[in-house]
């Protein structure tokens, strides 16, 4: 089953295909598209610019404005963005923006361009701490600015949740390289394998940057207490990281119950069906009309045969037996398991930084914390949790940072 | 399953369908023809067949299209001539189809180089059996200047090669034109002159379809170079409607015996043909894309709109929209008809104010905040372009205003 997890569950675009999804398009003025995405993405544009052939002038309107355009293709629940504003759901269904940009930056790709510039050199110095989606993007911005930007990782490998946590069947890990080598083509100095506030300490970095940004995310699993210190219990982290790693090749039981409803369960469901587990339930807190998760991951999961039953809240583990009661109603839930895979939340990681996180996030809105050399983005910012919010947050910080350093003077 | 009598007679000669393959690729051989006339073709222009002394030496590839956004063959380009097989083996084909298909009209394309030519060839395919003649004036992609278009558009040639035909049988004969010329009455009225019995229009577009940008040659590339030829399909429609509207409007012609051809692929578009006058249909493009199934839907669709129009023969409805079409001097110029906006229809992508602003008078103006257009009537000119462009076909006809000062109600105006 290795192979199903290895090849993209979407199919791809043909240039004969993608011209007539393109050719669906009705090109509307002030497209309602281009003013929808959290990431500042013009569908109006490139999707018109396929329209008219012209597939490199796409692929600059997308990757000029997003450093992770090839991601985003691909992970974007699109459905409550661009495609929720498509005009086009007036005739029939949505343009699949999603899969045009796809189409694109596969396109871009295959065409060996090398959109992003490196901007001329202001002599200052960034560390950015944490090479998920949004310290990504910082340092495309930054270095477009002609800052010199050095990227920490405690990971041996750049990506964070891009390439530790999303399958490779809707994120492989070649389209995480490609995007960051185009970052790195920018100049961008990888320091992996390095844990800043263990390894490094944050005063030696103010000491020799000029700013220092935190991307950290939430990159640690919560676990009820409950399941802490059984064998049988697994995180939604640590087991998509495990299959990313291993390319599929993982020993898995039967019987599996996964806890959670987010995009993240979702993520861990439909993996352990495309691995082959004949039965897997999810036991969601949410009911169905209050779902997280988008509804094209919902669907895919359903579609694999994935047990979702919603309302329920874990209330006892012991003897392999997980005990549910419904959040409103009177009735008990008991399941007898293989393995528990919890997807019930992440949290930050903030050891050491000297960054105060309630609740995961920090205590103000933006980007400057009190201390004037040290920002932050991603997860940790105020906002939605999203790769297209990373991204996002990513462009803002890099310009919060750019001001308070005097900007252009 | 609808079934209405679309037969119809053409110089004389009993068509059960007008539908026929034009003289091409599509009507090449023996085999071919058997299975348009097994699929429902009504006729068969069997491919051009030439003087034994003239030699048919083809290109490859030969043939190229025009696409658009995710539509092939918007136009089709060939550079393919007349029949390549020897002429004894054409006549006998003709001559085993029509001992084959008595029911079914065969009539016999033909093209020389001089009059003992188009005599000879004449004899030979009423000998073979041919029920018609169609001459072929007007092949743009010949080697020879005697052969083709360049005959086709000269008028004195044109009459004689006429007249050599006739010499050689008595068939009816229609000859075929080249859209390659300005006005195609003189051509036709000396063909007519020589001997004609009836005109088929039109031929194929000389044309350059595409250029392969890297190696800057036009498409299809033969040994690095390529050639202006014909152009053909949906594209070229228009091109052949007006041809074939100019002929019904000449001095004399109003009744001219018209075989319509040109970008036919849709019961629609042959209906279009005969309101303008053709009795009989021909077809290539649409086959060599698709087929010849394709003669089911034109039959079957055409059944349906002769119902809709109450109408029993087919031939009621030849050149029922000549009267329609007059000279630009002539038409109504004392009004403006606005456009009317179906509000619970639009789905507010503001194409039409794109197309107004850019391509007309500025008068639709978008409400940025409700994604809104509204019609300014004092900048409208009537000219609809925006309900040319709306998706969803939410504009139409609305109100008639007249021009300051002009005569009339309004309420006569035929919209």
């Amino acid at each position: 089953m290795t192979k199903k997890y290895a090849e993209e569950i979407e199919q791809a675009y043909t240039v004969i295909t993608v011209m007539e999804e393109a050719q669906r398009c009705l090109l509307c003025h002030d497209a309602p598209c281009s003013e929808s995405c959290p990431a500042g993405t013009d569908p109006g544009k490139f999707i018109r610019s396929v329209r008219f052939r012209n597939f490199k002038g796409a692929a600059e309107t997308i990757r000029e404005n997003n450093a992770l355009g090839g991601i985003c293709a691909r992970v974007c629940p699109t459905e409550r963005y661009c495609q929720k504003a498509c005009s086009r759901c007036g005739i029939d269904r949505p343009i699949d923006i999603g899969g045009i940009q796809r189409f694109v930056t596969d396109f871009e790709a295959r065409a060996n361009m090398h959109i992003l510039r490196k901007g001329e050199a202001i002599g200052k110095k960034i560390a950015v701490v944490g090479s998920g989606p949004s310290g990504l993007q910082a340092a495309a911005s930054l270095l477009q600015m002609g800052y010199e930007v050095d990227i920490y990782d405690k990971n041996a490998k750049a990506g964070g949740y891009l390439r530790y946590g999303i399958p490779q069947y809707r994120l492989p890990n070649e389209v995480v390289d490609k995007e960051i080598e185009h970052i790195a083509e920018l100049g961008a100095q990888f320091k992996l394998g390095v844990t800043v506030g263990k390894d490094v300490t944050m005063d030696e970095l103010k000491a020799k940057y000029d700013a220092v940004l935190l991307a950290i995310g939430f990159s640690a699993p919560k676990v009820l207490p409950m399941f802490e210190g059984s064998e049988i219990v697994e995180t939604a982290v640590s087991f998509l990281a495990r299959v990313k790693e291993s390319k599929g090749e993982v020993e898995l039981p039967q019987n599996i119950v996964v806890i959670g409803g987010g995009d993240v369960a979702m993520d861990v469901v439909t993996t352990l069906k495309v691995l082959g587990v004949k039965n897997v339930t999810d036991v969601v807190y949410e009911e169905f009309h209050e779902f997280l998760a988008s509804k094209k991951e919902l669907r895919g999961a359903q579609e694999l045969g994935v047990t979702i039953i919603d309302g329920y809240i874990p209330a006892e583990f012991a003897d392999h037996t997980v005990t549910f009661k419904h959040r409103h109603i009177d009735s008990v839930l008991k399941i007898k398991t293989d393995k528990v895979i919890l997807a019930v939340g992440q949290k930050a990681e903030a050891e050491n930084l000297g960054v105060e996180l309630v609740k995961n996030e920090v205590t103000f809105d933006g980007y400057k914390t009190p201390d004037a050399k040290v920002f932050v983005t991603g997860d940790i910012a105020h906002g939605d949790k999203t790769v297209v919010y990373a991204v996002r947050k990513g462009k803002e910080a890099a310009a919060a940072i750019h001001e308070s350093l005097g900007g252009n003077k | 399953m609808i079934n209405k009598d679309l037969s119809v007679e053409f110089l004389g000669v009993h068509f059960e369908n007008p539908f026929c393959l034009s003289s091409s690729p599509v009507g090449n051989c023996y085999d071919m023809c058997k299975k348009a006339y097994d699929t429902g073709w009504g006729g068969v222009v069997f491919k051009t067949i030439g003087p034994k002394h003239f030699l048919i030496d083809e290109v490859s590839p030969r043939f190229d299209a025009l696409t658009k956004e995710g539509t092939p063959f918007v136009g089709f380009k060939n550079m393919e001539q007349i029949a390549e097989h020897p002429l004894e083996e054409n006549l006998a084909d003709v001559k085993r189809l029509k001992e084959e298909y008595p029911n079914k009209v065969l009539i016999a394309s033909i093209m020389g180089t001089n009059e003992e030519d188009w005599t000879e060839l004449a004899r030979l395919v009423e000998e073979a059996g041919a029920d018609m003649i169609e001459m072929n004036l007007s092949c743009p992609q010949m080697t020879s200047h005697a052969m083709g278009s360049d005959v086709g558009s000269n008028p004195d040639l044109c009459r004689k090669y006429c007249a050599a035909v006739k010499r050689g049988s008595k068939l009816p004969m229609i000859a075929k034109m080249t859209p390659n010329i300005m006005d195609m009455v003189p051509v036709a009225k000396a063909c007519l002159e020589g001997g004609a019995d009836g005109i088929s229009c039109i031929n194929t577009i000389k044309s350059v379809v595409n250029v392969d940008l890297d190696r800057k040659i036009g498409l299809p590339i033969i040994n690095g170079k390529s050639s202006i030829s014909g152009y053909s399909g949906k594209a070229v429609k228009p091109v052949a409607l007006r041809f074939i509207q100019q002929l019904r409007m000449g001095e004399g012609l109003h009744d001219l015996a018209i075989s319509g051809i040109g970008g036919i692929e849709t019961w629609e578009d042959a209906a279009e043909f005969i309101l303008l006058g053709a009795t009989t249909l021909q077809v290539t493009t649409a086959i060599m894309q698709y087929g010849y199934r394709v003669v089911e839907d034109m039959k079957n669709g055409l059944m349906h709109y002769m119902e809709e129009q109450g109408v029993d023969r087919l031939q009621d409805l030849v050149g029922l929209a000549n009267a329609n079409i007059i000279p630009a001097e002539e038409l109504d110029r004392d009004y403006i008809v606005y456009p009317e906006i179906n509000y619970d229809v639009c789905i507010n992508c503001g194409r039409c104010y794109v197309s107004c602003y850019d391509g007309a008078h500025q008068a639709m103006e978008w409400d940025k905040e409700n994604r809104k257009v509204r019609c300014n009537k004092e900048k409208c000119v009537g000219c609809h372009l925006c309900a040319l462009v709306c998706p969803v076909k939410a504009i139409s006809k609305g109100e008639v205003v007249l021009k300051p000062g002009r005569p009339g109600n309004p309420a006569d105006k035929k919209v």
